[in-house]
């Protein structure tokens, strides 16, 4: 018994409840709930949620230098992870009813899952970037393990001071038959934050991540998301735009084959005028794999001088794949550029042709020409060892859709 | 020795024949030039002897270097020392020129049993090429044809050509779209290829390019057929009189 028990009436248990009952009583969203009409989550209701247990293996690290905190079975494993360094606080979620009573306050009422992963908290972790933190503090959270009967609901809450600066990588890699991350970053005034995501998780898991980013004035976002993992991923960011002078960049490439189910879901909130959001999507889709690309964008009446850009391009590789694109701008101030656009198209033959006239056999061509399409998400990518060894990934899942479809045609 | 040998080839496009019983053959060392006016067939020849898909040979056989490759895909072809300067170049955003060109180089020669060449060593091999050409520092470093002007386009695939070194160059309207000073350099780049080991089938229009590139064979085409072959003068007496006179005799 911890010498807190007898809060156990307190606010922080109250408000796990509250989470759980909000889920109970909206259950897994099906296809009638708009935000989840392309990617219906209702066939999970019969599923058992049984938390698992880290099994203490160790992760491979993927950048040098980096702090390195392990969510394991879906739980934080202190014992694989490392010291912070100055500057930068992580503390148990479970314990802090005064950062759960913040987080609970941002909670989407009408998000079914991140209720559940609130209700839930396998892990739950805060972490604290003070203004002493260093200039070029990088961590990486890595997730990892778990199996096919398990599921985790890691909370992560990230409190960025003024004018911190951090580079944060979320590398999901589990076997949980359900992985539902939430995760809540606070960007304070001058803060800039580098963020990439590679969700990686098995060819069994749902995977279904809610990011809520608040960014304050004059902050920086760029952050980059490869989602090619799992059988159903869902990706989906919630930026608000609080103060002036933000500039939020948002990258996302999906690779599906097979029959996986890729979402990525973003919303962003121009709260205030002066701000710029920049959203580039690209997806690349083989065999009977679909991509679903909700992007919504909203602008206050008094956000004035908003500029918010969104793209988003779909290459099919197969005639069985499938885009649904829906882009959505809601714009209450009349001053404003915004501008969004969704293509869905397939590989150029002529392309194709003027690279096999050069020796180029087709398999490598195709692959060539789609890491080509993929470029400029790539490019978002500032750090060089994570642009290396995500362009690496790519590469390799290009290769293996391109030299599968050879050996289709000549089946045929 | 035969290096291309065209017989009696047939090739439609959908139901509708286009080349209606072609023969030529260019033997090592030699140059050739097709002459004839628009819708003659003309690249309808280029694509077809290159493998381009949608163009379907109906009849006849194209050698290579003594085989046939009317089974052999696109890249097949060109690894078998084929090579295709197009008439439009096609721009591919996103892919890095240098990948490209190593690519089609390592191709070849994995094909041919030999070691790839590596990055750095693939730079110092283009350079020295491009150098000749004209082709900037600049110019590599941008993706494929992307920006490039008409005479850079034209250039780029010259300096393919150098890098890939094949037996046989089909060089398809190389002279479209280029100005005097542009023609020269890329003709020079075209002459420093000639050699008693390749051989060359120029494809154009006007004969301009025939006073820099100088055929050993003229021949022309028109009406999918080859109705006239004859030396150099005969590409004087089109530059002249016209196609319509030598079409008609046909």
């Amino acid at each position: 018994m911890s010498p807190n028990s007898a809060a156990s009436l307190s606010i922080e248990d109250n408000l796990r409840d509250v989470a759980a009952e909000r889920f109970a009583t909206s259950g897994w969203p099906g296809k009638s709930v708009e935000a989840f009409r392309f990617t219906p989550l209702d066939s999970l209701a019969d599923k058992k949620l049984i938390l698992g247990t880290s099994s203490g293996a160790q992760a491979a690290r993927l950048i040098e230098g980096a702090t390195h905190i392990q969510i394991s079975g879906g739980v934080f494993d202190p014992a694989l992870s490392d010291d912070m360094p100055s500057g930068i606080h992580l503390t148990s979620l479970h314990d802090d009813k005064q950062a759960q009573a913040a987080l609970f306050a941002d909670l989407p009422e009408t998000h079914p899952v991140a209720n559940l992963s609130f209700a839930q908290m396998s892990a739950g972790i805060k972490i604290t970037i003070s203004a002493e933190a260093p200039a070029d503090a990088a961590l990486v959270f890595d997730f990892a393990d778990g199996s096919e009967h398990n599921s985790a609901f890691p909370v992560i809450m990230i409190d960025m001071a003024p004018e911190s600066r951090l580079r944060l990588v979320e590398n999901h890699h589990s076997s949980h038959g359900l992985s539902a991350p939430l995760l809540q970053i606070r960007m304070a005034d001058k803060s800039e934050l580098h963020h990439v995501r590679l969700q990686n998780e098995s060819s069994h898991s749902v995977f279904v991540a809610l990011s809520q980013i608040q960014a304050g004035a004059d902050t920086k976002l760029n952050s980059f998301t490869l989602s090619k993992g799992a059988k159903l991923a869902r990706c989906e960011t919630h930026l608000n735009m609080l103060g002036e002078q933000a500039d939020m960049s948002l990258s996302h490439i999906y690779l599906g084959a097979g029959e996986q189910l890729l979402d990525i879901t973003t919303r962003l909130n121009h709260a205030v005028p002066n701000c710029q959001s920049n959203q580039l999507i690209r997806g690349v889709l083989d065999d009977k794999a679909r991509g679903v690309f909700q992007g919504m964008v909203r602008v206050a009446p008094d956000a004035q001088k908003t500029d918010g850009q969104q793209m988003s391009r779909a290459l099919l590789l197969s005639r069985d794949a499938e885009a649904d694109a829906k882009p959505e701008l809601e714009i209450y101030a009349d001053d404003v550029v915004c501008s969004h656009g969704a293509t869905v198209g397939e590989l150029d033959e002529t392309h194709l042709f003027y690279l096999m006239s050069r020796g180029i056999p087709e398999a490598e061509a195709r692959a060539l020409l789609i890491e080509a399409f993929l470029i400029d998400g790539l490019e978002q990518i500032e750090d060089p060892a994570l642009a290396a060894f995500l362009t690496k990934a790519v590469r390799a899942w290009a290769a293996k859709a391109t030299s599968a479809q050879g050996a289709m045609d000549r089946d045929a | 020795m035969a290096l291309l040998e065209i017989k009696d080839l047939r090739a439609s496009i959908g139901d509708t024949e286009i080349l209606h019983g072609i023969n030529l053959t260019i033997n090592s060392g030699e140059v050739h030039a097709i002459m004839g006016p628009n819708g003659s067939g003309k690249s309808t020849l280029s694509y077809v002897l290159s493998g381009r898909d949608g163009y379907e040979v109906t009849g006849g056989d194209i050698l290579l270097d003594g085989e046939s490759v009317l089974e052999m895909e696109a890249d097949e072809r060109a690894r078998a020392g084929l090579f295709l300067a197009f008439q439009y170049p096609v721009e591919l955003p996103g892919v890095s020129g240098m990948s490209f060109l190593r690519a089609a180089v390592n191709a070849r020669l994995r094909d041919a049993g030999e070691d790839e060449v590596d990055q750095l060593g693939f730079v110092k091999m283009v350079r020295a090429e491009a150098k000749a050409l004209g082709v900037s520092d600049e110019m590599l470093k941008r993706a494929v044809n992307v920006g490039f002007s008409g005479g850079e386009k034209k250039r780029y695939e010259i300096l393919q050509m150098a890098l890939l070194k094949p037996i046989m160059a089909v060089l398809d309207e190389t002279d479209s779209g280029l100005d005097v000073d542009a023609l020269k350099i890329v003709s020079e780049g075209v002459n420093a290829l000639r050699g008693p080991e390749r051989g060359m089938l120029v494809i154009t229009h006007y004969q301009r390019l025939l006073s820099h590139i100088v055929p050993d064979f003229v021949h022309i085409l028109a009406g999918g057929k080859i109705v006239k072959s004859g030396d150099k003068t005969l590409a004087l007496e089109v530059e002249e009189n016209g196609y319509a006179d030598i079409a008609n005799v046909a």
